[in-house]
């Protein structure tokens, strides 16, 4: 029989006495890149049992068995330095720009909060928040540095706030000028997004948006994975802890996750939401697996949903009775001891 | 202070009232993840978190480790490698091969690869053994922490393909990755069940304990073949 290992393709022979060695090149990197290209499947894999370490020398590669853990050690690692290389894939990308655009949107607005306060003490007639006014303070300083022209200088002549000089000035100009910053890079982030989604995902990208499009991918860890989930799980992505709740107990199962940012769901009335939720899962489903396969951007996806979504507002124009939710959270309760 | 021998190569520290699980330094004045060294009697030791590791909380339940100085293991799941670098500590003239399919923390574990002489990283899926099949040896001991639904599957794949006849499976079952909401005693039940029965390769369930109070929702366990597979085997 043949098979492969790590340093070489072997045959038994029918006593299970090694007959014939076809040796790799014994260098270091053209070991690691055999190592990883190998396809290793049932056919020719090593029987299990079998000595390696024996069988590398017998064959030649080693001059003696001692050698053979620093030379498998060493041509592991560059495997796996090599594979490590390979994997900054445009998921990765995507996955790594949208989940920053999130942190910055958290840390911006406490900054942006901070600013205001700070601000605040030298002109809180302003009136301007998040990006305009970290700009605007980066710019400008104090409020007696207004030029005339500017809309503003009538109230920042003759505002009640204190005087803003010297050091202080100094270092809230810096800290604005860093939020400034921080807005522009975020947008520069959304133009990067909509660009490789437009190219990667034109699908996703149509149905859903880019911005909730990437948010699903990271989500998902990876078009692959978003494109191979079923649209019942593409709809409560995001909504984990109602979904685990509801497995658990008997709480109702969660309409919408993630989706739920998608304009048509969001600017729906609430007894809408969860036919659309759905209607909107299935098209962000096909529409990933067609970007996954094809690549190519179907029209039709877009006038379908509309169309789909267009049946549901009319099936159901009037708000439901609403029922009483206390029977839930008792039976929740219940179970729950029951469990402990 | 003292140093008390557990087992081959894991030792507690005892100063006063306190008991500390430690390994002695392979790579003396490096620490791996952040442990505390101490040193006692020309030894260097790594304290070992039973916390941060299911191997330390095994043998912190009064397990028997069936890992010698010279052992050959397979780790399966090694993450960053905070056990494996324990592992590596243990077996000073033996090797472990780190399976680990995330490039995220293979990243990390690389590194520790690149400092310690006896331990092999494999990127690979643990469920495809013969994706490393023409890398990894026969093997003393399989070490198994992989938070997958199919934990019992990929120990008996792997236990068929690598494992000695008289070789042990250690391994840690995460009730949560199998099931969120049933029962964890019940899962255990379920798993052990499979792993005697399910496979073409039978374990015989040595002991077991659940981990509390250092790893919520886990039993450990020590396996061996069960004999019906001794005599047919492949």
């Amino acid at each position: 029989m043949n098979f492969i290992t790590w340093f070489g393709v072997l045959t038994l022979d029918d006593n299970g006495i090694l007959s014939k060695c076809d040796l790799f090149q014994k260098d270091r990197d053209e070991l690691a890149i055999q190592l990883v290209n190998t396809e290793v499947v049932n056919a020719n894999k090593p029987p299990s049992g079998f000595d390696f370490r024996s069988a590398a020398v017998e064959c030649g590669f080693l001059e003696s068995k001692e050698e053979y853990d620093a030379l498998l050690r060493d041509v592991s690692i560059r495997a796996a330095k090599y594979q490590i290389s390979l994997s900054g894939t445009t998921d990765m990308r995507i996955i790594q720009a949208v989940e920053a655009l999130d942190d910055i949107d958290g840390v911006v607005n406490t900054l942006s909060e901070r600013l205001a306060e700070w601000y605040g003490i030298y002109f809180p007639e302003l009136g301007l928040t998040g990006d305009l006014l970290a700009c605007f303070v980066s710019e400008y300083g104090s409020r007696s540095n207004i030029p005339p022209e500017n809309g503003l200088y009538e109230n920042a002549a003759t505002s009640m706030g204190a005087e803003l000089t010297g050091a202080d000035e100094k270092l809230i100009k810096a800290f604005a000028l860093n939020i400034c910053n921080l807005y522009e890079t975020r947008s520069k982030i959304e133009t990067y997004l909509a660009e490789i989604m437009t190219s990667t995902g034109p699908n996703l990208a149509s149905v859903a948006g880019t911005l909730l499009g990437a948010r699903l991918i990271s989500l998902a860890g990876g078009f692959e994975r978003l494109a191979y989930f079923p649209s019942s799980t593409v709809q409560v992505i995001g909504a984990n802890r109602a979904l685990f709740k509801h497995l658990r107990a008997r709480a109702p199962s969660p309409k919408h996750g993630i989706i739920y940012n998608h304009p048509l769901i969001k600017n729906a009335p609430w007894w809408q939401r969860g036919k659309i939720a759905r209607a909107v899962a299935a098209k962000i489903s096909l529409a990933s697996r067609i970007d996954l396969y094809s690549g190519k951007l179907d029209e039709s996806l877009e006038v379908e949903l509309a169309r789909k979504i267009e049946v549901i507002r009319l099936a159901n124009p009037n708000a439901p009775k609403k029922s009483k939710k206390t029977i839930g959270v008792k039976s929740i309760s219940k179970k729950i001891r029951r469990h402990g | 202070m003292r140093v008390a021998k557990m087992s081959s190569g894991i030792f507690t520290i005892i100063r006063g009232e306190t008991k500390q699980l430690a390994t002695k330094n392979l790579v003396p004045s490096i620490s791996v993840y952040g442990e505390k060294l101490v040193e006692f009697e020309g030894d260097e030791y790594r304290l070992w978190d039973a916390h941060r590791s299911k191997l330390g909380a095994m043998v912190l339940k009064k397990f028997e480790i069936p890992i010698a100085k010279d052992s050959r293991v397979l780790y399966l799941g090694a993450a960053s490698g905070t056990t494996v670098s324990h592992v590596s500590d243990i077996i000073p003239e033996g090797i472990v091969y780190a399976v680990e399919f995330s490039t995220r923390t293979m990243r990390d574990l690389i590194q520790l690869c690149d400092k310690r002489p006896n331990i092999i990283p494999i990127l690979a899926d643990a469920e495809k053994p013969h994706l490393y099949a023409h890398i990894v040896e026969t093997v003393d001991v399989i070490f198994q922490d992989v938070a997958q639904p199919n934990q019992a599957e990929i120990a008996a794949l792997n236990a068929k393909q690598f494992l000695k006849k008289d070789g042990f499976l250690m391994l840690a079952i995460k009730a949560r990755s199998i099931d969120t909401v049933v029962n964890p005693k019940k899962i255990f039940k379920e798993e052990i069940r499979k792993l005697e029965r399910d496979f073409s390769v039978g374990f015989e369930v040595l002991k077991m304990h659940e981990l509390t109070p250092y790893h919520e929702d886990h039993l450990g366990l020590v396996a061996k073949l069960h004999p019906r597979n001794q005599n047919n085997k492949i």
